[in-house]
């Protein structure tokens, strides 16, 4: 027994976990100060330019969004864990409210779902947008970063109109929405359904049938159907891998029961699959965005909030709700009340499932929060699917799955 | 006077290597910067380099980089091989300048850098192929993993597109039966360019031009999301520009080359034999700048179209197909040379 061996062994004796490093293979260290690892860290080890262990190094950006929602009131929760997805912040926080619809014993009125639905499908958009240009940019394509970047603006701008800023909507409340759409708003969208529906193919003759992506993306990163189920993997990297999974579809919230609208699905698992999946997502959500539009445009006298709360209004917010559309809230939102008991709820976010566990003990308060995000889920594949490609293969890995650290940090 | 001061420029050591070679790759490497970046805003749907100077559409913002990068802090880490980490990147600027004075911009004997003219191509690519060395050189010595990773890549990148580069460049040589480049020009003259009689050869050395500078979509060493800056990591400031420059002024260089042996040299235009300085030697040699600046452009527009490819990729798309294209081109060439 070597010198290296008998000290591995003490250490193990003393309980702790000793992982021997090979002399072979060659430590990297990629983020979390590198141009290409976003807030999270890899350690890889490579044996010439093939991956032989890659261990993801998460938390870096971990801001206890959970620990802090238990110190704040009911409706404060909102603006601090739409933070965690900023740039996909309708889809995190509708399941939320949902839940806390649910202790509450409250429906939303349905003009409230389908301007969520709305809201939820136009972040939807902009977030696939958003990791198509920075999965552009990985590759060396700085014309699908730039494109990716400036496509988003439309659907970023828009719902600046609908909600009055960019990213951080605070738009739900329990039972409804926070305003209610201008009058000009349907014009709007359709004039940019219509762009996107024009932008979409262009996207697929630079990027998706470029020989090089083309090279890059085919038969990398391949994941079985059976290996995505294995590793729980949620949102576009699964229907990538040929599953049908898909909240809207199997488990409707909101008022997608009553939309029509495709699951895309992909047999072939690779990253090219992955980015398809995207750019089919991202036609279908047009089509529910223009269903949704059609609705709202014929029921536009119906007020945001239920009918029961709006009677309950004094006449100065209701005047405030007539001449600007906006849901004045009345004091008594703060200090909220929430039955005491357990709710969840789940919503099929734009990098895949999201999960809600919310706990109430009667208070002004929640008592538990407990958020499971799809990009927590999908990190695992980094450790599992990487080992066996090259070093050139990473940023193609991580692009296709779409990792947003902060969101799986929370 | 005058007569003097242009006899004085158009000294050779002085016009050639200083003038076109230094100044030229430059002036080439702003113009081909500022283009590309115009160019690539043009295809991505926005302005680029705009408000530093808006008539002369930000032009000078490409300018006002280069004086950053000259008057920065040039930092030397500790932990690196110190001398050659500095003389690297310097000697490798200084070298892929070289090829310039081994080949002749005009006909006129009196205006050649060198007294003989008859192994001119190969002297040229002889030189041309030590940079990248240099910069293997610059990775090992900085002491990095992402700058050592990078110089493996550059090693590797090297042994793909060096045989590419010599052979489709010689086979011009193979059509004249002649290494000097006066030949291969005025064999050429007035219009049977090579680009259009052995258009193989001409595309083996473009390809092989954009894997030696690391350009898109060959642009391996230097991937910044795997590699950070390849072998440059480590340097800040000057040397760094000098580093990130390099690639453009290799990729000048090369097409001087490749505009004296493909695109008709100084073509339509001769020099009379009796020209003086301006006609003789100034007109010429600008004609062949011209030229290799156009190439630069080409290279430079497919940063907007494409991706990068993979190492292995890149690898064996260079032996698989550009080696059997370059081959081909040498072949033709030779069938060229025997029945022309």
């Amino acid at each position: 027994m070597s010198v290296r061996e008998s000290t591995i062994a003490e250490l193990r004796a003393k309980g702790i976990e000793v992982r021997p490093l090979e002399k072979e293979t060659y430590e990297v260290f990629v983020g979390p100060q590198h141009p290409g690892s976003g807030h999270m860290r890899f350690i890889l080890r490579l044996d010439g330019d093939i991956i032989v262990e890659a261990d993801p190094d998460i938390g870096y950006v971990h801001r206890t969004m959970e620990k802090l929602s238990e110190g704040r009131e009911w409706i404060k929760v909102t603006p601090l864990i739409e933070r965690t997805t900023i740039i996909d912040a309708c889809n995190i926080t509708l399941p939320y409210i949902n839940a806390v619809e649910k202790l509450m014993d409250k429906m939303p009125s349905p003009k409230a779902s389908y301007l969520r639905v709305l809201l939820c499908e136009m972040n939807r958009i902009a977030s696939h947008l958003y990791g198509f240009g920075i999965f552009g940019v990985f590759l060396g394509h700085s014309t699908a970063y730039m494109w990716g970047f400036g496509d988003r603006e439309v659907f970023v701008e828009l719902a600046e109109i609908l909600t009055g800023t960019r990213l951080t909507y605070t738009y739900h409340i329990p039972g409804g929405v926070r305003r209610d759409m201008p009058q000009d708003f349907p014009d709007m969208v359709r004039r940019a359904v219509r762009y996107m529906r024009k932008r979409a193919p262009e996207y697929e003759k630079i990027f998706l049938y470029n020989p090089v992506i083309v090279s890059r993306l085919k038969d990398v990163g391949v994941m079985s159907k059976n290996r995505a189920a294995e590793l729980g993997v949620v949102g576009p990297t699964l229907r990538g891998s040929g599953i049908r999974y898909d909240v809207r579809y199997n488990e409707p919230y909101e008022v997608y029961d009553e939309l029509e609208f495709e699951v895309p699905v992909f047999e072939e698992g690779d990253a090219l699959a992955r980015t398809w999946v995207r750019i089919e997502e991202i036609k279908q959500s047009l089509n529910i965005i223009e269903q949704a539009i059609d609705w709202l445009e014929k029921h536009k006298s119906e007020p945001a909030i239920p009918k029961e709360d709006y009677e309950k209004l004094p006449k100065l917010h209701k005047d405030v709700y007539a001449s600007e559309g906006r849901v004045k809230l009345l004091p008594a939102h703060i200090s909220m009340k929430i039955p005491p008991g357990k709710a969840v709820a789940r919503v099929e976010a734009a990098r895949g499932e999201i999960f809600y566990y919310v706990e109430s003990d009667g208070g002004t308060m929640p008592y538990r929060v407990r958020v499971v995000t799809p990009s927590a889920r999908n990190v695992i594949v980094f450790k599992h699917v990487l080992p066996g490609h090259k070093f050139m293969d990473l940023p193609t890995i991580y692009g296709t799955i779409d990792y947003f650290a902060p969101e799986a940090d929370r | 006077m005058i007569g003097t001061l242009l006899e004085i420029i158009a000294y050779p050591a002085l016009w050639q290597v200083l003038i076109i070679g230094l100044v030229g790759s430059l002036v080439t490497a702003v113009v081909a910067i500022w283009f590309e970046r115009k160019a690539a805003a043009r295809v991505q749907r926005r302005i680029g380099p705009y408000w530093a100077s808006p008539r002369l559409g930000g032009f000078i913002n490409i300018i006002a980089d280069m004086i950053r990068y000259v008057t920065q802090e040039v930092i030397i880490p500790r932990t690196v091989d110190r001398w050659p980490y500095l003389l690297a990147p310097v000697s490798a600027l200084v070298i892929s300048i070289m090829p310039v004075a081994f080949v002749a911009m005009t006909p006129i004997e009196r205006y050649w850098p060198v007294a003989s003219m008859e192994y001119s191509v190969l002297f040229a690519l002889a030189f041309s192929t030590v940079p990248p060395l240099l910069a293997v050189v610059a990775g090992w010595a900085s002491n990095n993993k992402f700058a050592i990773i990078g110089s493996l890549r550059e090693s590797y990148v090297i042994t793909a597109y060096e045989l590419i580069a010599v052979i489709s460049i010689l086979s011009v040589s193979a059509t004249v039966f002649s290494f000097n480049i006066v030949e291969i020009v005025e064999a050429q003259s007035p219009l049977k360019w090579f680009i259009f009689l052995n258009p193989l050869a001409f595309l083996a050395a473009y390809l092989a031009v954009l894997m030696s500078t690391s350009a898109f979509p060959f642009e391996i060493p230097e991937s910044e999301h795997e590699v950070v800056a390849g072998p440059y990591t480590e340097y800040s400031g000057i040397l760094y520009a000098i580093n990130m420059g390099g690639g453009y002024i290799r990729r000048f260089i090369y097409s001087l080359l490749l505009a004296l042996a493909f695109l008709g040299g100084w073509a339509p235009y001769t020099p009379p034999a009796d020209a003086g300085p301006v006609l003789g030697v100034i007109v010429p040699s600008l004609i062949v700048a011209a030229k290799a600046l156009f190439l630069v452009l080409t290279m430079s527009f497919l940063r907007a179209v494409y991706g990068r490819y993979r190492l292995d990729q890149a690898l064996d798309s260079a032996w698989r197909l550009v080696l059997p294209i370059s081959l081909l081109g040498l072949g033709w060439g030779i069938v060229l040379g025997l029945f022309l």
